[in-house]
């Protein structure tokens, strides 16, 4: 009975023993060892209302998580971190522009059709097509094409870079090189969809043709559940265990938490901030905890002179105490950042941001070195989503070190507040966070930092960077290319282009009589036909 | 009788109209103001700037006049009533499905939670209010205008954590141990949070906590208006004229005390309708309350307009009906 990254909320010093076990199974999880316990019954788990069953209408995490079980598609993410082929045989590139993608044979959608080169074409060009407005269809961006499906009026309907080969290969053409395009296609927006499927789409979103190692057992019921059972035909080789899988549906997780403290869930990986001393307690053996990707920063208006000196962003950083926040203001679980790529990610480096511990000393001497600070700050975050007490905190300790006022506004809602932040209206640092898209480093990287990238929102902009990036991203091999995200990574740090914060946690709770193992990996999280049952269970 | 009811709906129409178009003006001001809801469903991560804009046109909410401040909009609420009223399409929220399939799905809950909520307030509520009133002064008095006051100075929030933490889920896990005790009972009235497997069942214990409060209004009603009929001209009549006591207090006094109950049922039902939000929240029904809560927080208005439209109809038909119960109660009121 044990998770695999198993973290106990013990202390502070659980954030160096999670690196500590994570290397450990990435080096003997590739190895084959054998999951513990046993296949079959059933797993009730807290699912909250997905917006849409059809891979490519969804960007959320509920979504996701269905989708994850009834669905496969070329590659996927596993535990190790990095990708998996499944149904591609395949997926090739000389110059990491055209890709060639090879796919297995066999496998079949539910209703039967066949899952072959075709099967991906629509499902792409559908998802791309700017008419059906697929929440999705951004991933499809670096593809050749991409530009005319979603011009107004749309002016092709298919995308020029996909070229069927034969049946069961075709190609991809990408506008610029990119090595992570086998990470990129572990995407949902990726997931390959079936003739029926796309001649009536409302009808798919309500009872998916899907072709992954589970079905709906039944048609999705909204704000109830989403009853799966094992698709007998699927014919991957990745063994899944549970023989159905009940993903309960609940408004909060609140609720959630009482259906599981009554014996009605087996796993919920949201528990109420103010329940979770008491879930330590109470279910201390089936608690599991790890640092996840989601990364809350400070970023820098660069188009606002203040800001200008990089010893005054130093400073900044130096002078917030992270860990006190964290324990004071947030309940204790976040693990500080030390650097601007998760630590579940490989090519992250514990130490790769110089100037993120916290020495008040060096940051008030930076400050003075740079001619100090003169006026008020406002430091900006969202309103609605309890952002007040630990923003405030961090202003006190700004104030407390460089001798700064601050005010707070966390009076706009995130719509509003991101229109502000894209207008170069903010006046002052301001919060922002970012998950991770694909298994590659890089997902850190170019959307956030890049010139003139969408969620570049401190409009930060350095050619050295830019040209870093790009020559990963046409390296010819993941390693060479980790390598150089490594030293763009390194450009961060010397222009310390925001304030990393924290990393959020993930905890989960489940009933170690039903569960023997939890799955969890960097991208997905929670993968539960992988998670294996207790015997009996 | 019929020409007065023709009345009441043809006053529906300025009502309902009047309504739509402050739900209407409302949601396009917080648009105007707090930007366009529709990208929060991309979260941090920008969109390109095609995808997010096919998607707003799509949901409806791509007219410019939803980006200048005030602006009453007039034309986009002349295309909704168009769609509602022409083409029976009440929109989509931004999962893309449709609002009235929502309101399908979500209405059996909210009504079954009602229903259950009503019978308990309305049969346990006048029970004790009568035996309350029959023994003025007495034990049962007290005890009636003790527990009702309690109940009316807990809030449904404090009720219903209580009833789910510790009855429903602390005693029934109790329950749930004991060997050969029927799923009914342990997982259905009993159960932690509403469960599918026992739609009807597990409804039970949230119907009571939602009619908890209006209970203890009905109770004391029903204590202080038979209070005051008992000792009316017409039932010392009855009483020397040598009708049974049960006669006198069960058709005579009884009926004509309910006139204010009836009055109270009739705006209760719509507070119930749509002031379940706490209790579905609590017990994870997945009634109306939960949908228009959630609609008014990612800012789908097509989803708020259509559900409180709705709920503004559930309002209007209850108060006509209870109108006409007045009629029914007392012989004295006629419409004509």
């Amino acid at each position: 009975m044990r998770a695999r990254f198993p973290v106990k909320l013990a202390a502070a010093a659980a954030a160096t023993a999670l690196l500590a076990t994570a290397s450990a199974c990435a080096s003997d999880g590739g190895g084959g060892e054998e999951p513990e316990g046993t296949t079959g019954g059933t797993l009730r788990v807290f699912l909250s209302e997905p917006d849409s069953l059809m891979p490519s209408g969804a960007n959320d995490s509920e979504s996701n998580q269905v989708i994850t079980e009834i669905y496969r598609g070329l590659t996927k993410n596993v535990i190790e971190g990095g990708v998996e082929n499944i149904i591609a045989e395949s997926i090739e590139s000389e110059d990491n522009i055209t890709w060639n993608i090879q796919l297995k044979e066999g496998f079949t959608f539910t209703n039967g059709e066949p899952v072959d080169a075709d099967s991906f074409i629509r499902a792409w060009n559908y998802a791309a097509y700017g008419p059906n407005a697929q929440d999705g269809a951004g991933f499809f961006e670096r593809i050749v094409g991409f530009g005319e499906m979603q011009a107004d009026p749309p002016e092709a309907e298919e995308l020029s870079g996909v070229t069927k080969v034969d049946d069961y290969s075709f190609t991809v053409e990408l506008s610029a090189p990119f090595v992570g395009f086998p990470q990129t296609v572990a995407y949902q927006s990726f997931l390959p969809l079936a003739e029926a499927c796309l001649a009536d789409v409302d009808a798919c979103n309500e009872m998916p043709i899907s072709n992954g190692p589970y079905m709906l057992a039944s048609a999705w019921e909204h704000d109830v559940q989403v009853a799966l059972v094992k698709n007998p035909d699927y014919i991957g080789e990745d063994t899944v265990f549970a023989d159905e899988i009940i993903m309960r549906i609940f408004e909060s997780s609140d609720a959630a938490y009482a259906a599981f403290q009554g014996d009605e869930l087996d796993v919920i990986d949201q528990i109420p901030a103010e329940r979770l001393a008491e879930a330590e307690a109470q279910f201390a053996d089936g608690l599991f905890q790890t640092a996840n990707n989601s990364l809350t920063y400070l970023g820098i208006p660069f188009y606002d002179e203040r800001f200008e000196d990089v010893r005054i962003r130093q400073a900044f950083s130096l002078a917030i105490d992270r860990q006190a926040i964290i324990d004071a203001a947030l309940g204790g679980t976040q693990r500080a950042a030390s650097g601007w790529v998760s630590p579940l990610f490989e090519g992250q480096r514990d130490a790769a941001c110089t100037t993120c511990e916290y020495d008040p000393e060096r940051a008030a001497a930076l400050l003075e070195e740079a001619g100090g600070w003169e006026g008020e700050l406002t430091l900006t975050a969202n309103a609605g989503a309890d952002h007040e007490t630990w923003m405030q905190a961090l202003g006190d300790q700004l104030n407390q070190n460089l001798g700064i006022e601050y005010t707070l506004d966390v009076g706009q809602q995130f719509a509003e507040y991101l229109a502000t932040l894209e207008n170069q209206d903010a006046v002052g640092p301001f919060r922002l966070g970012w998950g991770p898209d694909y298994a590659l480093m890089e997902t850190y990287l170019t959307h956030l930092y890049a010139t003139d990238q969408s969620s570049n929102y401190g409009f930060y902009s350095n050619p050295q960077f830019d040209d870093l990036v790009a020559q990963g991203d046409s390296a010819p091999t993941e390693q060479e290319a980790i390598a150089l995200y490594q030293q763009a990574e390194d450009i961060l740090n010397e222009d310390m282009v925001t304030i990393p914060l924290w990393w959020g946690t993930q905890s989960v709770l489940y009933n170690p009589d039903v569960v023997a193992e939890l799955n969890f990996n960097p991208i997905d999280y929670e993968d539960y036909g992988l998670t294996t049952m207790a015997a009996g269970g | 009788m019929g020409r007065y009811v023709i009345r009441r709906l043809l006053q529906f129409v300025p009502t309902v109209l009047g309504a739509m178009f402050v739900l209407h003006y409302l949601t396009s001001v917080a648009i105007q103001f707090t930007g366009n809801p529709v990208r929060a469903i991309f979260g941090d991560r920008t969109p390109p700037q095609s995808v997010l804009e096919n998607l707003t046109r799509r949901l409806g909410l791509g007219d410019p006049c939803l980006e200048q401040p005030f602006n009453p909009c007039f034309s986009l609420f002349g295309k909704r009533l168009d769609a509602i009223f022409l083409h029976l399409d009440f929109g989509t929220d931004f999962n893309e499905r449709a609002v009235t399939d929502i309101v399908a799905g979500a209405l059996p809950h909210t009504a079954r939670l009602t229903l259950i909520a009503i019978l308990f307030e309305l049969v346990v509520g006048i029970i004790v209010g009568v035996l309350a009133g029959l023994r003025n002064g007495g034990f049962w008095d007290y005890l009636v205008k003790v527990s009702t006051v309690l109940l009316i100075a807990v809030p449904v929030l404090v009720l219903g954590l209580l009833v789910r933490d510790f009855v429903n889920v602390k005693f029934g896990n109790v329950l749930r141990g004991v060997d050969g005790m029927p799923e009914l009972i342990s997982r259905g009235f009993f159960a932690p949070t509403w469960s599918s497997n026992h739609p009807w069942a597990s409804l039970l214990m949230p119907g009571l906590v939602l009619g908890a409060l209006s209970l203890a209004t009905v109770a004391r009603l029903t204590r202080a208006s038979l209070l005051e009929n008992v000792r009316a001209d017409y039932v010392r009549t009855a009483r020397a004229k040598g009708l049974a006591s049960n006669r006198v207090v069960g058709v005579h006094t009884l009926r004509n005390s309910l006139i204010p109950v009836v009055t109270f049922l009739g705006t209760d039902l719509g507070a119930l309708m749509g002031g379940a939000v706490v209790t579905e929240g609590i017990f994870s029904v997945p009634g109306i309350g939960r949908q228009v809560f959630a609609a008014i927080f990612t800012g789908e208005t097509t989803v708020v307009i259509g559900i409180v439209t709705m709920l503004v109809l559930v309002y209007l038909i209850a108060s006509l009906a209870v109108d006409m119960l007045y009629a029914v109660l007392d012989p004295r009121i006629r419409y004509d």
